[in-house]
């Protein structure tokens, strides 16, 4: 018996016997609404359980020998499609000129008659009229020219496209192709004219190196004349009918990488409600810029920080911290399918950009309130935007904000908090009631 | 709990049904004892007042971390699309006014005549050694205020103050005005650029100008220089400092990586999307948009092929970063006092318990003990109580 004693004596849940005991009204009372209390906070618990919540880290970016994806759809309503021209440049010499993969242009109605696109064709199916028609033995002048490396008949320019390609080469502005045989067979002039009410839309995207660059949207074929980067202007300032082209465009979406799907960044969205959140969003989409002066100049600095978004069942297989070999096999893939991962990972850049804009005759900003900025002078009319990148990277990571573990624990401690106090509360209430009525019984 | 709810029920069903507060009692999870059968001790009381104390002091510290709330740093990208970003200026040079030049060249291809904009003083460089001369022995408290100034609250604390510069001191008697002190703001593009002093003459091709190389000194003093909404109080890591040379042709280079920051004690201000000088103002006092940077400096001699002066390239960094200060919700904050509270009762009253017991079985095996000694040394027994 007196080891039984000893344990009972350490019994933390002494029971009083039926008979010792009382119930109160009040007791009832605060019962009930304990439990709700209860209830309330352990529903509180379990949602906080299921909660996903996005959590943004910061880290160095460590991939090299990286390529980014630019994908991009930009209106431009007063400049045909023949005229506009991609190049691309960047720190490391690279020049990707006359950009054609990948990319499409459609042309757009005149802006009187509505704007709306023509018919797509893509860039590479350029020279419809191709010179499958004439003599097998024909070899067209390339005007003293040296006959393009992709010219169907090697040394000769047989199409208008090859006569241009060559001049190009060259560094020789082209002009409207009066004189060229080739030209006028096609009805190139007539063509070009038959378009310049039109405009142009450039949809599609292209891979370029992760490094210092940019991308600019100018009239012309472009051409390397030493190290300056030429466009051939003639047809863009050249109007015959007095409706000068101008660079008025539309930005409807421009994005480095894949887009994060819409029901993530609504989840993202729905969490983080502030603007300078991690909630992947393209700053750039839906920017309408008009001018009416054709020699304008846009510019966009753009600083791109890469951005990964893992979601819940992520692994670590690829994506976020893939090195060299991703990037390589990567190359091999389709445009558009850069930068995703097997289980739903992508791999994609955010970016901030400042906008600027000057006529390229210079002058000072002063009907902007701004007469003490004084813009260069000269240039290029045309889009330009030239990208930085961040040595920055921003994961954002999916996560539960709780374990099982977790939960259950938080799940006891409001039960027994919650009683406890509750009991204390009760016992005071009682304690209290049976003073008073002590103090009236006197 | 469950011993509790079963029992309530059984008493539900045999109980006696004397209206709705008889009812109401059957509820009861918290029988009390009968005050006969319960008994008080002082050491109880004693104890009980003891957990109280320890549960009001933890209930309190937990209050005050609550109240004082904690900082989280948050990353992000820059939103919307920015176009201007506001220079604020003052400093101090001994050359005259007439003889400086102010520019800013940036990325885009804009030069800025800064000179147009801000307010060229005529000034004694000495009125401004002195207080620099003051500023160098602060400079332990610079340090201090600079670390300050990381801080939400501190930072709000500063944007309340007055947004302006300074008066110039008035010149006193035999103190002629051969020094300029160069204050104000203006608007750049939100791009790298090259924010520089130069003598007239130099650097810029202007006709007909030149300045005697006798007359340059690029000695500076640097009152403010920050990006963004002007915060005369907030402490830049410019601010305050000067670097004084004897050469004629000298270049002073300061690089500076501009970092986007929000201060705010709210959870979703509302912030213009497109963040401009302008509107950044007109945000609530609970958050302040500015910028930091970092600055590295440089200076050395020139020849006199080179252009001298003070030159400020500045960078802006893609990255935003966001200073929150929050504080948790209060009904966290209920349930957490609760839970210390309840946690301190139970563990209390366990401990006491525990007390208890093992006093009970101490005493027990003491007595025991005592008990044999006394058997087997009947006789030792007495004495050794005697010498106790």
């Amino acid at each position: 018996m007196p080891a039984k004693s000893r344990f009972t004596r350490l019994d933390a849940f002494t029971k009083t016997v039926e008979d010792a005991r009382i119930r109160t009204t009040s007791g009832g009372i605060v019962t009930i609404a304990s439990l709700l209390i209860v209830f309330y906070l352990v529903w509180g618990e379990w949602s906080d359980y299921r909660r996903v919540t996005v959590h943004p880290e910061l880290i160095v970016d460590k991939g090299r020998g990286e390529r980014m994806e630019i994908h991009l759809n930009v209106s431009f309503p007063r400049i045909p499609c023949e005229l506009l021209t991609l190049d691309v440049m960047d720190v490391s010499g690279e020049q990707q000129t006359g950009v054609k993969d990948g990319l499409s242009k459609v042309q757009l109605a005149p802006v009187s008659q509505g704007g709306l696109p023509i018919s797509v064709s893509s860039l590479n199916l350029h020279g419809e009229e191709s010179a499958s028609h004439l003599d097998p033995d024909y070899c067209g002048n390339c005007y003293g020219a040296i006959a393009p490396p992709t010219a169907i008949k090697t040394g000769c320019c047989n199409t208008c496209e090859e006569v241009r390609e060559a001049y190009a080469s060259v560094s020789w502005a082209f002009g409207r192709g009066e004189n060229v045989e080739q030209c006028e067979r096609e009805h190139y002039s007539e063509k070009l004219d038959a378009q310049r009410g039109q405009g142009c839309r450039i949809e599609g995207g292209f891979r370029v190196n992760k490094v210092i660059g940019n991308f600019h949207i100018a009239p012309g074929r472009s051409f390397s004349n030493g190290a300056m980067h030429v466009h051939d202007l003639n047809n863009y300032l050249d109007t015959p009918d007095g409706n000068p082209h101008t660079f008025t465009h539309h930005i409807h979406h421009l994005r480095f990488g894949p887009q994060v799907p819409e029901s993530v960044t609504q989840r993202l969205g729905a969490k983080n409600a502030m603007p300078w959140t991690n909630h992947h969003l393209n700053p750039l989409d839906q920017t309408e810029q008009l001018t009416d002066d054709p020699a304008f100049n846009y510019m966009y600095f753009v600083k791109v920080v890469s951005t990964s978004y893992l979601p819940l069942g992520w692994q670590g297989k690829n994506g976020a911290f893939g090195g060299q070999d991703d990037a390589l096999l990567n190359d091999l893939l389709p445009v558009g399918s850069h930068g995703r991962g097997e289980d739903g990972s992508l791999e994609t850049h955010q970016y901030s950009v400042t906008s600027h804009k000057r006529s390229l005759s210079g002058g000072s900003d002063s009907q902007e309130g701004h007469k003490e900025r004084l813009h260069a002078k000269g240039g290029i009319p045309g889009v330009f935007f030239s990208y930085d990148i961040s040595p920055m990277k921003v994961i954002n990571r999916e996560e539960r904000t709780k374990t099982f573990a977790g939960f259950l624990t938080g799940v006891c401690a409001v039960i027994g908090g919650t009683l406890t106090v509750a009991a204390a509360i009760d016992r005071g209430v009682y304690e209290g009631a049976t003073r008073i009525k002590k103090l009236h019984q006197r | 709990m469950n011993g509790f709810a079963d029992r309530t029920l059984d008493e539900g069903a045999f109980g006696e049904k004397k209206g709705f507060s008889e009812g109401l009692r059957t509820f009861d999870a918290f029988p009390k004892t009968k005050p006969t059968y319960t008994r008080r001790s002082s050491t109880g009381g004693y104890t009980t007042l003891l957990l109280i104390l320890i549960s009001t002091i933890l209930s309190f510290t937990e209050l005050r971390r609550w109240y004082s709330g904690r900082e989280t740093h948050l990353f992000s990208v820059e939103k919307g699309v920015s176009h201007e970003l506001q220079i604020n200026l003052d400093v101090v040079i001994p050359m005259l006014c007439s003889d400086l030049n102010i520019n800013v060249q940036d990325a885009s291809g804009d030069r800025i005549l800064a000179g147009d904009l801000l307010t060229k003083d005529a000034t004694n460089w000495r009125l401004w050694v002195e207080r620099a001369n003051t500023l160098e022995r602060q400079g332990k408290d610079l340090a201090k205020e600079q670390e300050e100034d990381t801080h939400v609250g501190h930072v709000l604390g500063h944007g309340r103050e007055k947004r302006r510069f300074k008066k110039t001191p008035r010149l006193g008697r035999g103190m002629p005005g051969t020094s300029c002190r160069v204050y104000g703001s203006l608007e750049g593009n939100k791009v790298q650029g090259d924010f520089h002093i130069t003598a007239r003459g130099h650097g810029y091709m202007e006709f007909g100008q030149h300045l005697d190389h006798s007359a340059f000194n690029f000695s500076h003093i640097i009152n403010e220089l920050s990006f963004g909404p002007l915060y005369p109080s907030l402490l830049n890591p410019l601010d305050k400092t000067y670097a004084t040379t004897g050469a004629n042709f000298y270049k002073y280079q300061y690089y500076l990586s501009v970092v986007p920051t929000i201060y705010t004690r709210t959870p979703s201000p509302k912030t213009p999307s497109a963040i401009s000088p302008s509107n950044m103002l007109s945000t609530s006092s609970d958050t302040i948009i500015t910028n930091q940077y970092a600055v590295t400096s440089q200076s050395h001699d020139v020849n006199e092929r080179s252009v001298p002066g003070i030159f400020f390239k500045f960078d802006i960094e893609p990255i935003l970063l966001t200073i929150r200060e929050e504080r948790g919700g209060l009904l966290a904050l209920c349930v957490r006092v609760v839970n210390v509270v309840s946690g301190i009762l139970v563990g209390g009253g366990w401990c006491y318990q525990l007390a208890g017991w093992g006093r009970d079985v101490l005493g027990g095996r003491k007595k025991g003990e005592k008990g044999g000694m006394g058997m087997l040394h009947g006789g030792n027994g007495a004495i050794e109580e005697e010498e106790e």
